[in-house]
């Protein structure tokens, strides 16, 4: 009996314990990069196994990004793209968070809004981005009005279902508490609601910049969308490229340099979740 | 002279519409004295919860009457300890305290009596720490700590100690009696299990499936109370028989209808 326990005897290792790496230190060593770095080996590799012609090498296009870089022509562009998407956006929000709670909490507005939020949904935002060129022109009001109608049902169906799942158990402690509105609503809705908040930014702004990029394609003379427009026209498939990573780039500036950063602050009285799969 | 902190007056809560009315409370009549523990012990279903939030305001009632003695000066009328704590996970354990301060309090003075509280259910130096980070047992002192922080004229606490483990509720217990005879609060504590009830309450009230209080019995055990005590065991057999005896009635009346 003894021999045998003693046989089936195994050592238990502590479970893997979280790194306790800083939030920058762990971005710039993260494994994050390993996906870029393989990406550009296969397209390395392709544009010298395959003669297909058109595909520029990363060197080229890595060239061309610099160059735009260096003349200014990125930053400039890139203000006029971001006036859209940030006026856009913001419109968005505001509109999307008023329909959101409307529907969250009144059955009326709930199946008021109901039908055209799901259509909103399902519609190509490249819809609302040629309708309104048609419609309104080349001004400010058209990136600004098509970027509304595609991101707002998105960031309502996220804010619809927070308020849904505002915690019954918290606001009853309040009222007996005879916690006043402002506090109730500060205190007890809002920290519940945040987490959809912050998705309803994120797909808004995803959504956002998609369409901005659209509209400028369509009707405009600036912007990033333009500049692909016109680079496509010139068949430069390089400079479209570096466009188009450029842009991208600036999409995990703000997602590593804002978003990221804003999620871990307001999540700071969680538990901290490890890998559980 | 006693006062009267709670007086209910055939107070009935009933759902559904005419075709199927469904009495939760049915005719409950009862008066709770200042400065006492009352007990409210019964199965689950029998509308205790019920009653309780009805006395804290967050349910209607369909007839009768309910008066909660009002604080005087700075004091709440009400403090509740839920089941479930019910601390606002986002805040620590200060601020969740802070949130509960009545309009008539002043920041500092409620300041005071949070540190005071935190202090008497032993909870000293954690008050920066947010509810994940402490133990069940310790989330429930923090919500003890916050009823008792608006200094209410009364206390309810509804089955607090039944999600915690038998050693942890045996000492919360111990210090729940220790805090009320420091405060003089009254308290009123729903509860499911007997032994519970009659080891804290000074009068302890059962309520039955129909919604009735079916006893209302006074508790003169000498205080420390230990189940082994043999008044202790044989009080509690003799009020659990006594429940036995109700069971046993109400089964044949029900069997009574049944046949007609």
């Amino acid at each position: 009996m003894d021999v045998a326990t003693e046989s089936a005897m195994t050592e238990i290792q502590p479970a893997r314990l979280s790194q306790p790496a800083t939030f920058m230190k762990r971005i710039v060593l993260s494994y994050r990069w390993l996906a870029l770095i393989i990406i550009l080996v296969i397209w390395q590799a392709v544009t010298i196994l395959v003669d297909i012609g058109l595909l520029p090498s990363p060197g080229q296009v890595i060239l061309a990004g610099w160059g735009l870089l260096t003349s200014g022509l990125f930053f400039k562009e890139l203000a006029a793209s971001l006036v859209r998407i940030l006026l856009g956006f913001g419109t968005a929000m505001v509109v999307g968070l008023i329909v959101g709670v409307s529907m969250g909490s009144r059955r009326f507005w709930d199946e008021f809004f109901e039908i055209p939020v799901i259509v909103g949904l399902s519609l190509p935002g490249l819809i609302y981005a040629m309708m309104a060129v048609m419609i309104l022109g080349l001004g400010l009001t058209t990136p600004v009005i098509a970027i509304l109608l595609a991101a707002y049902p998105f960031v309502a169906v996220n804010i619809r279902e927070g308020v849904k799942a505002t915690d019954k158990e918290l606001v009853d402690m309040a009222r007996v508490y005879l916690v006043d509105r402002w506090r109730m609503i500060t205190k007890v809705i809002l920290p519940g609601l945040l987490p959809f908040i912050m998705a309803a930014i994120r797909v808004g702004f995803t959504i956002a910049w998609k369409v901005a990029v659209l509209t400028e394609v369509f009707g405009a003379s600036t912007g990033i969308g333009y500049q692909l427009r016109y680079n496509f026209q010139l068949f430069s498939m390089r400079t479209m490229i570096a466009w188009a990573l450029l842009f991208g780039a600036v999409m995990l500036v703000i997602e590593y340099g804002l978003l990221a950063p804003a999620e871990k602050y307001f999540a700071r009285w969680r538990p901290k979740v490890k890998e559980i799969i | 002279m006693t006062t009267i902190a709670v007086s209910v007056r055939d107070l009935v809560k009933s759902f559904g519409d005419e075709g199927g009315e469904h009495r939760v409370l049915d005719g409950i009549t009862f008066d709770v004295e200042e400065g006492t523990l009352t007990t409210i012990v019964g199965p689950s279903g029998c509308g205790k919860s019920t009653l309780l939030n009805v006395l804290a305001g967050l349910e209607s009632y369909t007839a009768g009457s309910v008066e909660v003695r009002s604080g005087e000066g700075t004091a709440a009328d009400l403090g509740y300890v839920f089941q479930n704590p019910r601390l606002l996970p986002w805040l620590t354990i200060k601020d969740n305290i802070m949130f509960v301060r009545p309009q008539n309090v002043a920041e500092t003075t409620h300041r005071q009596r949070m540190q005071h509280y935190l202090d008497m259910v032993g909870l000293n130096g954690i008050g920066h720490k947010y509810p994940y980070q402490l133990s069940g047992g310790m989330q429930q002192r923090a919500g003890l700590a916050r009823g008792l922080s608006v200094e209410p004229a009364v206390l309810l606490m509804d089955e607090p100690f039944s999600h915690l483990d038998e050693i942890t509720a045996e000492q919360m217990r111990a210090e729940l009696l220790r805090i009320w005879q420091e405060t003089g609060r009254t308290i009123i504590f729903i509860t499911h299990d007997m032994q519970e009830a009659i080891q804290l309450g000074d009068r302890l009230l059962m309520l039955g499936y129909e919604g009735k209080i079916v006893e209302d019995i006074p508790i003169n055990l000498p205080r420390p109370r230990e189940f082994t005590d043999q008044s202790f065991v044989d009080f509690y057999a003799d009020v659990v028989s006594r429940f036995h005896k109700l069971q046993a009635a109400r089964a044949e009346e029900l069997a009574e209808v049944e046949v007609n």
